[in-house]
């Protein structure tokens, strides 16, 4: 029974430290220093731990924690407000 | 005679005098750009600037801020501060504070190109150091208002753009032509690198300007106006939010009206940084 509880608030802890992992194509990304709009924008968001940009995919990729919850409405108007177009969004557990 | 001919070479200076325009991000060095700022970013560049056409010379410090009012619409001033030299004399003050606003109405995004286009106005204001020899500032408000199309891919650039002068009249009854401004830009990124490396795009305008002839009291000046052109090679580098730009401007074709002193290069640096 113990190391069932054990287990369960090992499961539970990992669960509640676990990352999202959002990859959001982007189309008119075609240099770096435009492109630092788009990190400020996502980094002001609490919960966003790391961003990284793939110019040649049109990929960007925010890691948050689990607080966070990303729609398609919001990622649509950062991206107008950082002067880039937003296409699509997934969205994965690390 | 001799009164005339400093009447015409500081008449000449303050033609030649250049009226630096918003240098945002990825746009040409002396032509105009569709860029803007993201909405809520802050943009402060020093601009350096010098251009000698004959015995005249002259250096300028701009100190421009930008900020984005909306991710198409951007908002700035330009503080210049001044350095003339003209027939030995040197003078140096500010000269006239310039408010600005750009306006991104078109845009296409696809994979890794953007495709867009904007109008800017700028309004220079009659608030520099005036008076004395050689004059620093026209002593008038001047409008300018440009259309500038853009094509930015990860390898290629290409922009076109078209300004239009209007100068003012000042106190002394003096009306400075009007001017044109034709500019045709290439750009390549030789080497595409990725987001937070140091990027460098290398660019070459070919930039027109066309001045209409001078009025006094309603009297046309025969030694002003006339067309020049420039090849104008330049570069501009990056590293994420900071970037440096300069190129330099060499006459290729000119002509010019009655007796005047032909450019023989402008050179501009710029130090930019967003936040």
């Amino acid at each position: 029974m113990k190391k069932m509880i054990l287990a369960f608030m090992l499961l539970g802890g990992s669960l509640a430290q676990a990352d999202t992992i959002y990859t959001m194509r982007v189309d008119g990304l075609a240099c770096p220093y435009c492109a630092y709009g788009v990190e400020k924008k996502l980094k002001k968001i609490t919960g966003v731990k790391k961003i990284d940009v793939d110019l040649d995919k049109g990929i960007v990729t925010a890691v948050t924690d689990d607080s966070v919850k990303f729609t398609d409405e919001q990622m649509t108007k950062l991206f107008k407000d950082s002067g880039f177009t937003f296409r699509s969004m997934k969205k994965a557990v690390k | 005679m001799q009164k005339h001919r400093t009447h015409f070479r500081i008449l000449g200076g303050l033609l030649a005098m250049g009226l630096a325009y918003p240098a945002m991000a990825h746009d040409p060095i002396f032509g105009l750009g569709p860029h803007v700022l993201y909405k809520g970013g802050v943009e402060v560049a020093l601009e350096l600037h010098t251009e000698k056409a004959g015995s005249e010379r002259e250096n300028e410090a701009t100190l421009e801020l930008t900020y984005g009012l909306t991710g198409d619409w951007s908002f700035g001033v330009d503080m210049p501060y001044r350095n003339k030299r003209q027939s030995g004399i040197n003078r140096s003050g500010m000269g006239d504070l310039s408010l600005f606003t750009k306006y991104r109405f078109w845009r296409k995004d696809s994979l890794g190109v953007q495709e867009s286009a904007a109008v800017l106005l700028k309004v220079k204001t009659d608030t520099g150091r005036s008076g004395g020899t050689p004059a620093l500032n026209p002593g008038a408000t001047d409008s300018i208002v440009g259309l500038a199309w853009g094509y930015e891919s990860r390898k290629w650039y290409r922009w076109a753009s078209i300004r239009y002068r209007y100068n003012g009249k000042n106190a002394q009854g003096l009306k400075r032509g009007n001017v044109v401004k034709l500019d045709f830009v290439g750009g390549i990124r030789p080497t595409p690198t990725g987001y937070l490396k140091p990027d460098t795009v290398w660019m070459l305008e070919l930039n027109g300007e066309y001045r209409q002839q001078s009025k006094q009291y309603g009297t046309r000046l025969a030694n002003t106006g006339g067309t020049e052109w420039f090849i104008s090679p330049g570069i501009f580098w990056t590293k994420r939010n900071f970037a440096i730009k300069a190129g330099v401007q060499i006459p290729v074709s000119s002509s010019l009206n009655g007796s005047q002193a032909r450019s023989d290069y402008r050179a501009k640096i710029t130090f930019e940084y967003h936040y």
